[in-house]
């Protein structure tokens, strides 16, 4: 397998698996973090093609996540498509103001997830 | 009472009041036991009394002078007399020479008158005269009775002719007679005028006497006047300024002071309320202090409890939103066969499921922004957004449901609708709030999405073919967890809320809403809100 990799922070482990097996069928390569922190050391570590970022996380919340990413030259260009829980609280302004290249609402349609995805990183 | 503070300003008076007897003075005049009215009736007596006295002495002085220039006119009128005794007695003796001259009987007649003037006179010297000079008196009257004998003889001489004997006569007896008379006279008039010299004296130094002691009276008098003006005026004017004082404190805040005025009169009950008012004010603005703060305590724990009711809205958002998104997605990648063939036959529960679980997100939705609008932590948040991009979502949100009811769905935005200055999700749930509901009461028939603006505002309207809304029910349509009846809610599902927050979210934008219905035809919803909102304007 050597398709993109995506790396996926997210704490809690049934909205993993849904990204895991929503994921499974494809060349997209998946690999995982549990809060903010480790979010941001596997993808400086990784450099993925793409990260899917909670916005509520341990240890580091997913919009300080973003802004840090941001700052990192390896990975100021990667696409981030920033979770939220409240579509209407005005969170997808705080994510594309961190410096998130999309977001969608939770609970989201893993239809519609995949098909973002597959705009941004489009499968090789 | 002799305090400095309250005749600050009158450095003289405060003088007065602190070094001499008259501040203990004041201080008694205020012990009296008596009231204003009558210390200052008395005060007045008192000082009418003095002018009285004054007046009576005065007069005393009066009657005294008036009695000396008595005295003094008496002597006066006694000199003169004497005078006019000793010029008749010179007439006499006068006229008996031009009798013997002349020797005729008016001559002698002459003579005989004025020996009666002479009586008559002396008559009245001597009923005037005091008694010490009655001797004198007598002793002329003598002289007098000699000298008629003598004028008689010589008369009767004149008329027998024998003029000889009648000369020696005259010059031998009535002249040394004329000459003792005029010697007792002036003894009378020598007296008088010492007695008038001593009368003189006298008056003038009495009259020195009378004018000072007039003077020292009267001085006596306007000092004691002064005197009592200022010790009564003074137990008057240190109450007020101590109240003067005492109310600025009070004024300022500062309820610690005491009135402690020695008045037992107006003034001392006038600070006794005084001090109970400060009291009371005291005791009051304590309480309220009290109050204050335990409102403040109060208003902190509310505070704290709407933060935590504020904290637990957005936990439990989260925490809602977090499983019905794994079980919606587990759902959808269900149907969408991810996980293998799905049987036809598990097909449709699966559905009914997720319509269920859509169901449920919304219910849950609802309640959630109903507890934020409650909590008052709604806020829009201003952009510029498309009314046709709200359309377009809501129309892509609905369009599978109008599908499935068989309803013709249609939107239409007018051509000149600009790009508008709101909450376009906020605008986005309110348009799917009616049009939702429009396809949920609608059986047969269409639902119609329209825009257009009217001047300044934007107007979104929901038409539909469905049951519509009887008369009754038009009023309180908006209120929360109304629908047209319970039946409704069993058949048609929804949790009554949309057509309130949809009314919420118009007004925060400025805007109104309102129906036309129809039972049995349909109704229209419409809503107008400005076409750009400004900050702060709901």
């Amino acid at each position: 397998m050597s398709g993109k990799t995506i790396l996926y922070v997210e704490d809690n482990e049934f909205n993993r698996k849904i990204v895991r097996d929503l994921l499974a069928r494809t060349t997209y390569r998946l690999i995982e973090a549990f809060d903010g922190e480790e979010g941001v050391t596997r993808a400086l570590a990784e450099r993925p093609d793409l990260i899917l970022m909670d916005i509520q996380l341990p240890k580091m919340s997913g919009i300080d996540a973003t802004r840090r990413l941001r700052a990192e030259p390896s990975t100021a260009a990667t696409p981030i498509i920033v979770i939220t829980s409240f579509a209407l609280s005005g969170d997808d302004q705080k994510a594309r103001d961190a410096g998130a290249t999309g977001y969608m609402a939770k609970p989201y349609s893993p239809r519609d997830l995949l098909q973002q995805i597959r705009t941004l990183l489009p499968e090789a | 009472m002799t305090d400095a503070a309250p005749v600050a300003g009158s450095p003289f008076g405060g003088f007065l009041l602190r070094r001499t007897p008259l501040g203990r003075l004041v201080t008694q005049v205020a012990r009296l036991r008596a009231s204003v009215h009558q210390k200052l009736l008395a005060a007045f007596l008192l000082i009418t009394l003095l002018f009285i006295v004054m007046g009576t002495l005065s007069l005393q002085s009066l009657a005294q002078i008036s009695r000396q220039n008595v005295l003094m006119h008496e002597a006066h009128e006694r000199v003169d007399w004497s005078l006019q005794a000793e010029k008749t007695f010179a007439l006499q003796m006068n006229f008996t020479a031009m009798a013997l001259l002349r020797r005729d009987e008016a001559s002698i007649e002459h003579i005989l008158r004025e020996n009666n003037r002479f009586s008559e006179t002396l008559s009245q010297i001597e009923q005037a005269a005091p008694p010490e000079e009655r001797g004198i008196i007598q002793r002329i009257r003598a002289a007098q009775d000699r000298a008629v004998d003598t004028v008689a003889d010589i008369a009767n001489l004149v008329r027998d002719d024998r003029i000889d004997a009648a000369r020696v006569l005259q010059l031998q007896t009535q002249y040394p007679l004329y000459q003792e008379i005029q010697g007792l006279i002036d003894q009378v008039v020598a007296a008088e005028r010492a007695r008038m010299d001593a009368l003189r004296l006298a008056m003038e130094s009495e009259n020195r006497h009378a004018a000072r002691s007039l003077a020292l009276r009267g001085f006596g008098a306007v000092l004691l006047a002064v005197l009592l003006g200022f010790v009564i005026s003074w137990s008057f004017i240190l109450p007020v300024r101590q109240a003067h004082d005492f109310l600025g404190q009070v004024a300022k805040g500062d309820f610690s002071g005491r009135m402690t005025v020695p008045n037992r009169d107006e003034f001392g009950e006038l600070a006794a309320r005084m001090n109970q008012m400060s009291a009371e004010l005291a005791r009051l603005y304590e309480h309220q202090r009290q109050s204050a703060a335990e409102l403040q305590a109060l208003n902190h724990k509310l505070e704290a409890a709407s933060r935590a009711k504020s904290e637990f809205l957005a936990n439990m958002s989260h925490e809602l939103r977090t499983p019905m998104n794994a079980i919606l997605g587990f759902l959808e990648m269900m149907l969408d066969e991810i996980y293998g063939d799905v049987p036809e036959h598990f097909k449709e529960p699966l559905r009914d499921v997720q319509t269920n679980g859509k169901h449920l997100l919304r219910l849950i939705n609802d309640v959630l922004d109903l507890s934020k609008i409650e909590a008052g932590r709604m806020e829009l948040s201003l952009a510029e957004y498309s009314p046709r991009d709200v359309v377009d979502t809501v129309r892509a949100s609905l369009q599978s449901l109008a599908a499935e009811k068989g309803l013709e769905f249609a939107t239409s935005v007018a051509a000149d609708v600009p790009a508008a200055l709101g909450d376009g999700k906020r605008i986005t749930q309110c348009v799917m709030n009616l049009a939702g509901n429009a396809l949920k009461f609608t059986k047969d028939g269409r639902v119609d999405i329209l825009v257009e603006r009217d001047g300044e505002s934007l107007i979104y309207r929901v038409r539909d073919t469905g049951l519509g809304i009887p008369q009754a029910q038009l009023g309180h349509i908006f209120e929360e967890f109304r629908q047209v009846d319970a039946t409704i809610t069993r058949e048609y599902g929804g949790t009554g809320l949309g057509l309130t927050i949809t009314k919420t979210f118009v007004e925060m934008h400025g805007g109104r809403i309102w129906v036309e219905s129809e039972p049995g035809r349909g109704s229209t919803f419409s809503f107008s809100v400005p076409l750009r909102v400004r900050e702060g304007q709901p």
